[in-house]
């Protein structure tokens, strides 16, 4: 450094003599070397020429620097001469042995005069081993596969992720490193068996993984969105439920979900179970009175291989009840399904959105059975009645003729 | 004098017949009405409904076949050449299906099934295959689904396509080869089904606005 500033001093004199000799421009010159001087030292001293990886468990060996001048060195750990196990060779070369983590750190090795040499950051870890990969199919156009390693390595990683059907070429699956997942999109999904292959790299090897899934078993939608439950008036053992699409979910006619819907009384453990393929979907036979828990899950309706979605949260609701300040109105209709459903996972009749339009169908229902009853009835009288008078003429006429034989008999011939 | 009542006496009888007879017919021209009433109007099914009310059938029936006759092998064998290639079929094709191509398409991969599945029975018998009965079944609702199909593209003047010649093992030595083809024509199939049908339900308006 003194040389430097020498050098700088003397040119700037030889060109600027003048100017060098004022002692404002001394002063600065001074300030300058002054505060340049530390600055360069410390970039000497913690001088880091590199980086070099190491395993842990094992002996590593770190060299001072290039020189094959056969001097004693010292090495210093971090600025302190307090070193892990190791041995240092006649070359000035460190062997650290059987390293594990604390023996990580900036090695540096000065001369005898206390000259710095050569200075390393040594970084221990493993090389990578297998990772363990699974995927996620929420939907037909995408994928998302995630993995985790089987060895930890401490170092940090490269991941190339590629993903093909049977028979296709091979394609990029886009790699999150920070969440350690990878994502494709449009796969052909209707392909027997699909391949991810993961190369994990990092300073001390590579390991590849390859995992082989079917795509259309692996489909799970996500969880039913804005699920409602609410009371319908006038009824007090129904529940309406109500709920949308998983966003995930395409909207599409191709797609078909089936929902199942599961409900309780709040602190009973018998769950009654109704499937939709629609919302809202009305529950008849809620518990007059009693809180109740909802929620319902997902799955695509075409494949049955494919996984239900998670639940839903859970949702409280009570069916309507009669206010303690008003009248009791009449239900507007007798509600079926009177008694609550105790058998544990059975499931009641499938409920459509149609619900009012059932009610009156119901009631036109009940209308055209008793005309028809009535009909069948009066046919079935008028038979008898028909028979009966048939009878009646034939007697009648078996009699007259009875009498007649007997009159002709007892007349002379 | 009786001779002119009981001349007088025959249509009673026969009036009372009639009138049985006459009530007995209200009756029975009652009774399809009263049966076939609903409250809720029933909608005809469509032969697209039809068709794919047939391949979840199929599809069905592919399952089963599966599930009866577990195969469980990852290792895809690849002895099929000829079989509708699935690899450029995405969920996104779907939204945008058109009518006749798609039918021409859907039928003629049917066509290569069959052919394929009709191998399979034919090497079946020889071997003794378990799964006979249901793979003759399933031969049966094929050739009815390609009828119904077939017939549909008449109606809609969708084209028939050129059939592929199959290209199908010529020898298959043992019962394991027997079973490892049938496995894979299987779930080749049963993703096929999977594709049809959700094909045909799209499809479904297109046909009513073109009829």
């Amino acid at each position: 450094m003194g040389f430097l500033r020498r050098v700088a001093g003397v040119s700037l004199r030889d060109r600027m003599p003048g100017l060098l000799s004022s002692p404002v421009c001394l002063t600065v010159i001074c300030f300058l070397s002054w505060s340049l001087r530390p600055s360069c030292a410390q970039i000497r001293t913690d001088e880091v020429s590199g980086v070099q990886y190491g395993r842990l468990e094992s002996n590593v060996t770190l060299t001072c620097g290039k020189s094959q001048i056969r001097i004693p060195v010292v090495w210093h750990l971090n600025h302190s001469s307090v070193l892990p196990w190791h041995k240092v060779t006649s070359d000035g070369t460190l062997v650290l042995l059987h390293v594990d983590h604390s023996a990580q750190g900036n090695y540096s090795c000065y001369d005898n005069r206390g000259l710095l040499l050569h200075s390393v950051k040594l970084r221990l870890g493993h090389p990578p081993g297998l990772l363990s990969i699974s995927c996620k199919v929420p939907n037909h156009t995408h994928v998302r596969c995630s993995w985790v390693d089987s060895v930890k390595t401490f170092l940090p990683a490269k991941y190339n992720a590629s993903f093909r059907g049977t028979g296709q070429e091979w394609r990029p699956c886009v790699v999150d490193v920070a969440r350690k997942h990878c994502d494709v999109d449009h796969p052909a999904f209707w392909q027997t068996i699909h391949t991810l292959r993961i190369s994990e790299t990092n300073a001390l090897g590579s390991e590849t993984t390859s995992v082989r899934f079917k795509l259309h078993e692996l489909l799970k939608p996500d969880p039913p969105e804005s699920v409602l439950v609410n009371e319908l008036e006038g009824y007090p053992k129904r529940l309406i439920v109500s709920w949308n699409f998983p966003s995930s979910w395409p909207l599409h006619d191709a797609f078909p979900l089936m929902f199942q819907i599961r409900y309780r009384p709040y602190g009973s453990i018998y769950w009654s179970e109704v499937y939709a393929e629609e919302s809202p979907v009305v529950i008849f036979d809620a518990l007059a009175g009693y809180l109740h828990q909802v929620q319902l899950r997902a799955r695509d309706e075409v494949n049955s291989e494919s996984q239900w979605s998670e639940w839903s949260p859970l949702l409280l609701a009570r069916p309507w009840e009669v206010s303690s300040t008003s009248e009791s109105p009449e239900p507007l209709q007798p509600d079926y399904f009177l008694t609550f459903n105790t058998k544990p996972e059975t499931s009641t009749a499938v409920t459509h959105p149609r619900d009012r339009h059932e009610d009156e169908g119901n009631l036109g229902l009940v209308i055209l059975l008793v005309l028809f009853s009535v009909v069948i009835l009066t046919t079935v009288l008028s038979l008898i009645f028909v028979v009966w008078v048939r009878q009646r003429r034939r007697d009648h006429v078996t009699k007259q003729e009875l009498t007649a034989m007997v009159k002709m008999k007892s007349m002379p011939i | 004098m009786i001779l002119t009542l009981k001349l007088l006496r025959i249509p009673l009888p026969m009036l009372l017949d009639s009138s049985s007879s006459l009530l007995f017919s209200l009756l029975l021209a009652q009774l399809p009405v009263f049966t076939s009433a609903s409250p809720v109007p029933q909608r005809r099914p469509t032969d697209m409904d039809k068709l794919s009310n047939q391949t979840k059938n199929l599809m069905k029936l592919t399952q089963e076949l599966l599930r009866e006759h577990a195969f469980d092998s990852d290792v895809e064998p690849h002895r099929f050449r000829s079989l509708p290639e699935m690899s450029n079929r995405s969920a996104n094709d779907l939204n945008n299906l058109e009518l006749k191509p798609t039918l021409s398409q859907l039928h003629a991969d049917l066509k290569l099934y069959e052919h394929h599945f009709e191998w399979l029975n034919k090497v079946s018998k020889k071997h003794h295959h378990p799964a006979l009965p249901k793979l003759v079944e399933m031969i049966r609702e094929m050739k009815s689904l390609i009828n119904l199909l077939h017939r549909q593209m008449l109606r809609v003047e969708a084209p028939r396509l050129t059939q592929a010649t199959p290209s199908l093992p010529p020898h298959l030595p043992y019962q394991f080869d027997v079973l490892q083809s049938s496995h894979e024509l299987l779930q080749h199939f049963k993703l096929f089904c999977d594709w049809a049908y959700r094909a045909f339900i799209s499809l479904k308006p297109k046909v009513s606005a073109v009829q």
